[in-house]
């Protein structure tokens, strides 16, 4: 996942936030060979070559130590070689040189936003938008920080921001037809969700997101036929095919449920989400005893999988293992499951 | 079809000796099969004559014909392991064994043999096979054969009304026995296992609050005097086992105290466990009521209760409010409903249960109600009945009192109740178990008592599903539906328990402790602590603001206060209570005196604690107190010093109101200068924020 994200955010920054190639004089003067220097770390930035780039934009910076431009290419060159603090050092150099640069800003949010850290993250946003109210991306990266803080408002008003900068963000109306679905708008998230596919037609993500829109209002039919569009485009897109087999869960299709939840470890042995969902029809099928051991594999690939503690909790209680079951539960409150602690106070001694 | 196959000799060519016997063990059988029958149709008429309507479980008999029905299996088992094929043997041997062990499937078959081999051996054939498959929760087949016999009577409808209207009551149970069935309760039934239950008949269940102790009623072989009743049976006694790590421990008899060489059987306990409430049976009296104390670890020689509660009839089962200021009970004397009827009585002013009443024909019906249960929440009754929208014999059915009546009684369900009798239905403090005796298959012998956990609404699985955010980095989201609250079977109760001892000495101490409705400025009840282990429980419904005041002769009392708002969750609180004596130097915290916010106005619910201190000053006149008050770390010192000065001067011109001589008292205010816990939190400030005496002089 991290990966793709780091892909896409290069590109992205290359092509929309790198600065633009200096024009070169006939003449090299050692300002004029930091200047060529600096051109080439450009282009082999761009052409994802991080190493080489740095070495090319610390021989210009060698040159000529104020060159912001290059201190700046620089922090993007480190950050994708995952050297947080060289990035960062670069930052502030480039921020004491420009600080009037809201790309410098949104560039720093990303150093923290690859470091995990929300809180300077933040600040690095505001500090852009403080610049430049209308920056799309960053309005978008502050709608994700709200979303991922499940502060749907704040993250809808900020994609709501990123969309009247650029109508034609795709990935604000997706992530805004989420926060809207999260906050059970599920009319409005199809809404966000048919315009962000109307825009990224070959996205199967959307088509995904569309489908669990549909199961939010119950339209299982249509959200099978999302489901399925989600993966026509991406046959190995498991998300889409677990997420069709909880819509025919919830539609009482419990043969087809199987099927699909078996399709995904088919493809994906270590599936924790499936083996979930085929505890989730033992249960309803009250194979108490099938249920446990799915839910328990379901664990041991991802021991923060919270449904799954829940339905084994369920399983165990019906197998009147009435220790475990509260464990179960107990855990499953922990991971964030709010209906754990509602049984665990009703049938669990303290 | 089969034909029935007679004792003759043409049937058995080449047997002549054979078939004399077995025909010769089939003349006995046959009498004592007969003399069997006599008696069940002499108690029939008896009990139609007493209730004008036919008798409706198996045990409404009361195993009339019981010994000649046993005497007959051996003979005509003979008679039948010869010719297998009389219709009339089987009709017989059907009788016999319902009568014997109507719970087992053997007479089931002897009676579907002999209406195989001729449905017209008996006129009540039918009927009997009604029952056996009734009774083997086989709903439609029992209503197919109670129909043929229905049509039989229907034949001479003024000479048969009764059996008619008996049949439609059965058929009646079966529809409901179908439906309830069909849709069984979320519910664990468990059998409470070797350590109580035997097999001999045990039931009668009541229990502790905080479910740590049981008491119950049996009928063994060790039981006092050792003696049978005119039943066969061995008399009835009472048994106690307590829990440790979790399991019941073998169980014991109760003393000679309660345990007599006639029948003692368990009728009641109180919610705070100090009163067992015994069933006493003498023929002058019909069976009475007893109420005895816990002293120490032994209960007390009971004592029979007064003549608004004990008649000529019969008295059985009672259960006492939280409070302890009303009982309701079971008794079948005249004027009521019909056969045994739930009756309540409250405590007059002398401290003596009042006239009685019955409790109205929303719960009582022309047909008996037995094992009442008022849940300490005081709104929730449970009781069983045979009147009602039933299964078969007693079901268990509960009613809440709402808008000044009890609601219709709803059937518990099944697997709580079944065909046959479901009684003697007790809620634990938390609601979430249940205990009862029945005579399910699978039991160690004859009725058991068993747990029942309540499960509440199906539980819904959770799937895990995402939706996937464009740049994949934010978590996803996991389809979390949040579930509605688990309806539980009752209110929600607090229990208050703990040990009461001598600050200094740590000796276990009986003091009383007063339950008070502080709005209401009311004492709600009494209890006392155990005298030899200290030990005491409290049950609070939610809903109110409780003062609780422990008192002791020559020792300071002892004040608590609890707000359970209403619906809050069951919770039980430990709470030990050092009772100090009157000495100088002792501080006492009067946790029931409140003040208007920010002032020093004494509040009205402030008048039961406050009566209490005047009441300790009048008892020991020679002493002096000081009154300081408290308040918590917010607001300026200056500020709550002059608060708490006002406060403490409040208490004491409250005092001097009633009496209390100036002399003896002082005021004083310490602000926020003494915190007895911390600051930082809500609950640490509330104990700071405190009106205290100090003993000054003695």
């Amino acid at each position: 996942m991290k990966f793709i994200f780091t892909t896409l955010s290069l590109l992205f920054l290359v092509c929309s936030y790198g600065q633009d190639t200096i024009k070169i004089a006939s003449t090299l003067t050692p300002e004029q060979q930091a200047e060529l220097d600096y051109n080439q770390g450009l282009a082999a930035l761009k052409r994802n070559e991080f190493m080489p780039s740095v070495e090319l934009f610390n021989k210009a910076l060698l040159a000529k130590p104020n060159f912001d431009k290059a201190l700046y290419n620089r922090a993007i060159a480190y950050m994708q070689l995952k050297n947080y603090n060289a990035a960062k050092s670069d930052i502030a150099a480039a921020t004491a040189l420009s600080p009037k640069n809201p790309e410098i800003f949104f560039t720093k949010s990303l150093i923290y936003f690859n470091e995990n850290k929300k809180d300077s993250q933040l600040m690095a946003l505001d500090n852009c938008l403080a610049l430049a109210a209308n920056h799309a991306e960053a309005n978008y990266y502050k709608g994700m920080l709200h979303y991922e803080m499940n502060d749907w408002d704040k993250a809808i008003d900020c994609y709501s921001k990123a969309i009247a900068a650029n109508p034609s963000y795709a990935y604000a109306y997706n992530d805004r037809g989420s926060a809207k679905r999260a906050k059970n708008d599920a009319a409005g998230a199809i809404a966000d969700y048919e315009k962000a596919a109307s825009i990224e037609t070959n996205h199967p993500f959307i088509y995904n997101n569309l489908g669990s829109a549909y199961r939010q209002q119950k339209n299982y039919t249509k959200a099978v036929e999302s489901y399925n569009k989600a993966i026509q485009q991406d046959a190995n897109y498991l998300i889409a095919l677990n997420n069709r087999g909880a819509a025919k869960f919830e539609n009482n299709d419990l043969a087809g449920a199987e099927a699909d939840f078996e399709g995904v470890l088919k493809k994906d042995g270590n599936n924790s989400q499936a083996y979930n969902n085929l505890a989730s029809i033992a249960i309803v099928k009250k194979d108490y005893k099938k249920a446990k051991d799915m839910s328990a594999r379901a664990i041991q690939l991802n021991d923060k999988n919270g449904p799954a503690y829940f339905n084994r909790g369920i399983a165990r209680q019906m197998l009147r293992e009435e220790e475990g079951c509260c464990a179960d539960w107990k855990k499953a409150k922990e991971l964030g499951v709010v209906a754990a602690g509602a049984y665990l106070n009703s049938d669990c001694e303290d | 079809m089969a034909q029935s196959i007679e004792f003759e000799k043409d049937n058995f060519p080449g047997k002549k000796d054979e078939l004399r016997e077995a025909r010769k063990q089939l003349d006995v059988g046959m009498e004592f099969f007969m003399e069997g029958k006599k008696a069940m149709d002499d108690y029939k008429r008896y009990y139609v004559g007493e209730h004008k309507f036919l008798p409706v479980s198996r045990y409404d008999y009361m195993d009339a014909g019981g010994e000649q029905f046993k005497q007959a299996v051996a003979p005509l088992g003979t008679a039948q392991k010869f010719n297998p094929n009389n219709a009339r043997l089987n009709y017989a041997m059907g009788i016999v064994f319902f009568n014997i062990d109507h719970i087992s499937d053997v007479a089931l078959k002897h009676f579907e043999k002999a209406y195989q081999l001729d449905p017209n051996v008996e006129m009540d054939l039918c009927y009997y096979l009604g029952w056996a498959n009734h009774l083997q929760s086989r709903w439609d087949e029992a209503i197919k054969y109670y129909q043929l016999y229905l049509t039989k009577l229907q034949a001479k409808p003024k000479l048969f009304a009764m059996d008619i209207d008996d049949i439609a009551k059965k058929i009646s149970e079966c529809n409901v026995g179908k439906e309830l069935s069909a849709k069984p309760e979320r519910v664990f039934v468990d059998n409470l296992g070797v350590n109580v239950n035997s097999s001999f008949a045990e039931y009668g269940p009541v229990i502790t609050a905080d479910e740590s102790t049981i008491i119950f009623t049996a009928r063994r072989d060790n039981s006092t005097g050792g003696v049978k009743d005119e039943r066969n049976s061995f008399f009835e006694d009472i048994y106690i086992s307590t829990k440790q790590n979790g399991k019941w421990i073998a169980s014991k008899h109760l003393s000679k105290n309660i345990n007599s060489n006639e029948h003692d059987a368990t009728a009641g306990l109180s919610p705070d466990g100090s009163k067992l409430y015994v069933y006493r049976y003498q023929k002058k009296d019909g069976g009475d009521l007893y109420e005895s104390t816990l002293f120490g670890s032994d209960w007390e020689v009971p004592i029979h209760m007064n003549r608004n509660i004990n008649s000529k009839f019969h008295e059985s089962t009672v259960s006492q409010s939280f409070d302890g200021r009303r009982i309701y009970f079971i008794s079948d004397k005249d004027n009521g409903m019909g056969d045994r009827d739930i009756y309540f009585s409250d405590l007059d002013v002398k401290g003596e249960w009042g006239a009685t009443k019955n409790i109205g024909n929303e719960l009582n019906t022309k047909y008996a109600e037995e094992g009442v249960f008022i849940h300490p929440d005081g709104k929730t009754i449970y009781f069983s009945s045979k009147g009602h929208k039933n299964m078969g014999g007693y079901d268990i059915f509960k009613s809440t009192w709402e808008n000044g009546k009890w609601t219709t009684p709803q059937n518990l369900g099944y697997p709580i109740n079944g065909p046959d009798d479901d009684v003697f239905f007790v809620v634990s403090g938390s609601g979430k178990r249940a205990y009862f005796a029945s005579a399910k298959q699978g039991g160690f012998g004859e009725k058991d008592l068993y747990r029942i956990t309540f499960l509440g609404p199906e539980k819904k699985p959770l799937l895990g599903t995402q939706d996937q955010l464009m740049a994949m980095v934010a978590n996803p989201v996991n389809n979390l539906k949040m579930e509605a609250a688990v309806e539980t079977k009752s209110a929600k109760l607090t229990i208050l328990k703990g040990v009461i001892t001598d600050a200094k000495t740590n000796q276990a101490l009986e003091a009383s402790i007063d339950l008070i409705d502080n709005e209401a400025n009311l004492v709600l009840a009494t209890f006392k602590s155990n005298s030899v282990s200290g030990k005491y429980l409290v049950t609070l419904p939610s809903g109110k603001n409780y003062g609780i005041a422990v008192k002791k002769d020559s020792y300071l009392f002892h004040s608590e206060n609890f707000i359970i708002p209403e619906g809050a969750d069951y919770q039980e609180y430990n709470k030990d209570v050092a009772l100090k004596k009157i000495e100088i130097g002792n501080v006492i915290v009067l946790r029931n005196i409140f003040f208007d916010f920010d002032k020093a106005t004494i509040r009205p619910e402030s008048a039961n604690e406050l009566d209490r201190l005047i009441k300790l000053l009048a008892d020991n006149p020679t002493i002096k107190i000081e009154l300081g008050s408290h308040t918590d770390s917010k607001g300026s010192d200056d500020y709550n010093l002059k608060l708490s000065d006002s406060r403490s001067k409040s208490v004491v011109e409250y005092l001097i109101g009633k009496g209390i001589s100036a002399v003896r008292l002082t005021a004083k205010g310490y602000g926020e200068t003494k915190p007895m816990d911390t600051n930082d939190t809500e609950e640490g400030r509330q104990n700071n924020r405190r009106t205290e005496f100090k003993i000054l002089e003695k």
